[in-house]
């Protein structure tokens, strides 16, 4: 029995817009329909392009943006929590054992603080140490585990490099010993050299202390190497899903096939054979009917401009929306 | 042998700064050919961004190029001092003449509240004696090329209005529009999706062979490099540290720097394969280390680790002129 730490069950996201005063208000449809489970301990990849609504996803199941329909369920073996009807309360202890790692280390750190103030400041806000030199003693712990040094501490944000400042975002966000944390694209802004010293960092603790990351990236080569679950999105569903061997071994759909082979080869012989998407991401306020995808598919065909496709079970724990996978592998 | 289009030899370019002078780009030569991607790599901080404004003269007034560099640029068997260039009117030349630059960030690179069709039309109304009907003509018709749907209707459009992809195509047409000799291209395509970065590099490698131009192409990105570029030169902490083919950089690197970008690269047709960081962080240019400038975060030095301190490596030319500054070659334990 697979044990899910957290599950989206038919969730949609909406923003409503201002309207023009007649007719009905626009709605951005940035999340629709989504079912996805990620399993205790795991380390899970969402991709997909800007506009996808991968960072909304990761909102909703932090209760950082509004569930529109559907839920999201979370379940620890401490606690159940349902995030579209979750109470006061129960919202404050679900901070505790959900953070977010954001994308941009040097928007996300007060320049004002010191980095042990930085890192402190959640276990005070929570109340989850009652001195101060239990604080003092929990920042240490979780500072070494992110390789900065006593000497780190005393300083501000504006001393440290990149790669640096990703770790101390990183040490906040474990300090109050949290289960699950939505790491979005927290190494996007990172040289390659900085970007695989945090991603072997975040496996590192993923491995030593068990909790469940949601990696969310546009990079699907970045995914490939730090996830054990992949699900691919585009404007606003998921479209194939898999464990990251069974995707990239068998690709079932035809976005995630041009997403691969978009990624540019390091093999200088091996130029220009890139399957190429032609055209852009739809706006998600007016997605084309039937399958979002079917406008820039090389495959579509009058069924797809038509018929949503079924969300279907292509081999053990391997889900594609397209109707035509068989035939286009 | 053909001329080299533009000639870069010995640049030294320095910060006036209130902590002193700066060193951004240190010592460095380097030839671009007719027709020739040359790729230029590094981590940023690297000085990639300031050696390529050193070709058209754009560095902040607070510059100084050392006694010693230059810039040779040779258009239609003329030789131009880049450096010496120093009226407007001799500038145009290298500003949108014979060089263009597309920059990283296309929202920022066009003017917001002039439609992108004013843009187009008005510098290429300064580089030549041309009716701004004709101006529109040539913009429409660029636009067209560059793949913009409608271009017509795009050209009486703000920037806003240009989806990123869009946006950089447009950026193109206009640098492309003056018909100049040398694009630099500056992260043209960091920006951007996976799969619109694959429609812009296919765009760019098909102006090359229309117009026989030659590129400087800037990314930090070795996958991008690896399918664009004829040669690459890889750059860290205001030095050249290797130059090459892009198959003997790639697939042969002689640097233990370019290696160790090479191994921090998440490969898809090896999952298994460590990600292998380069230690460390790249030093302020305001401390540059003595010796080779990458002995702080070199992790193969071993028993020379004390001539790498205190020496400075000199070039090591191998076959098809591959350069590479490191003791390490020097000492023939590389080829």
């Amino acid at each position: 029995m697979r044990d899910i730490l957290i599950r989206a069950n038919n969730l949609s996201v909406h923003f409503p817009l201002r309207g023009l005063g007649f007719g009905e208000r626009p709605v951005v449809r940035a999340c629709e329909g989504i079912n996805i489970e990620i399993e205790k301990g795991s380390f899970f990849g969402l991709v997909g392009e800007s506009g996808s609504g991968k960072t909304t996803l990761g909102r909703a199941m932090l209760k950082a943006a509004p569930i529109s329909h559907g839920e999201v369920l979370y379940s620890d073996g401490e606690v159940n929590y349902s995030l579209g009807n979750i109470q006061k309360h129960e919202l404050k202890d679900y901070r505790k054992r959900a953070q977010l790692i954001f994308q941009d280390p040097y928007a996300a750190l007060s320049p004002r603080m010191t980095v042990r103030d930085i890192i402190a400041e959640p276990l005070e806000v929570m109340g989850i140490t009652s001195s101060r030199d239990e604080t003092d003693a929990r920042v240490r712990e979780i500072a070494a585990m992110c390789r900065l040094n006593l000497e780190h501490l005393r300083r501000f944000p504006h001393a440290f490099s990149g790669g640096q400042r990703q770790r101390i975002s990183i040490a906040r966000a474990l300090v109050s010993g949290p289960k699950f944390i939505v790491a979005d694209e927290s190494v996007a802004a990172l040289d390659v050299s900085i970007q695989a010293d945090v991603l072997n960092l975040l496996n590192k603790i993923q491995q030593e202390s068990g909790i469940t990351f949601l990696f969310i990236s546009h990079d699907l080569s970045v995914i490939a190497h730090t996830c054990d679950f992949v699900a691919v999105m585009y404007l606003g569903q998921i479209v194939e899903s898999a464990p990251t061997r069974k995707l990239f071994d068998e690709t079932w759909h035809p976005y995630t096939r041009a997403l691969l082979s978009a990624i540019p080869s390091l093999d200088p012989d091996v130029r220009g054979n890139a399957q190429k998407l032609e055209g852009e991401i739809p706006s998600p306020i007016n997605p084309p009917p039937g399958c979002r995808f079917n406008t820039r598919c090389p495959h579509a065909q009058d069924r797809c401009r038509s018929e949503v496709p079924e969300w279907r079970e292509m081999s053990s724990g391997h889900h594609v929306a397209c109707h035509f996978a068989e035939d286009l592998a | 042998m053909t001329r080299p289009l533009i000639s870069v030899k010995d640049l030294t370019l320095r910060f006036k700064t209130d902590e002193g002078l700066v060193t951004a780009v240190n010592n460095v030569s380097f030839d671009i050919a007719p027709g020739e991607v040359l790729g230029l790599v590094g981590e940023s901080g690297s000085g990639k961004s300031v050696t390529a404004k050193s070709l058209m003269m754009l560095n902040a007034e607070n510059s100084v190029y050392d006694e010693g560099s230059s810039i040779t640029l040779n258009v239609d068997g003329k030789d131009y001092d880049v450096l010496s260039l120093r009226r407007p009117a001799e500038q145009m030349i290298i500003r949108g003449g014979a060089i263009s630059m597309i920059f990283q960030e296309p929202m920022a690179s066009f003017a917001p509240a002039i439609t992108i069709g004013e843009q187009m039309v008005e510098q290429l109304m300064i580089h030549s004696s041309i009716t701004r009907s004709q101006a529109r003509d040539i913009s429409v018709e660029m636009l067209t090329r560059v793949g913009i749907p409608e271009p017509a209707e795009r050209f009486g459009q703000y920037a806003f209005e240009f989806s990123g992809g869009m946006r950089q195509r447009a950026m193109i047409a206009m640098a492309l529009s003056t018909k100049p000799r040398l694009l630099i291209a500056d992260e043209p395509t960091t920006a951007l999706d996976v799969t619109i970065q694959a429609q812009v590099i296919d765009l760019m490698k098909d102006l090359v062979d229309e117009f026989h131009m030659s590129i400087l192409f800037i990314t930090h990105d070795l996958g991008v490099i690896a399918q664009t570029a004829d040669r690459v030169a890889v750059m860290y902490l205001g030095n050249l540290v290797e130059t090459g083919t892009v198959r003997q950089v790639i697939n042969t690197p002689s640097h233990p720097y370019t290696r160790g970008l090479l191994n921090s690269l998440p490969k898809l047709d090896d999952l298994d394969a460590p990600l292998t960081p380069v230690p460390g962080d790249i030093p302020s240019p305001l401390d540059r280390p003595t010796g080779c400038v990458f002995h702080t975060r070199c992790v193969e030095s071993g028993e020379i680790a004390e001539r790498c301190r205190s020496e400075i490596p000199g070039t090591t030319i191998g076959a098809d002129d591959h350069r590479v500054d490191c003791h390490l070659a020097s000492a023939g334990d590389q080829a």
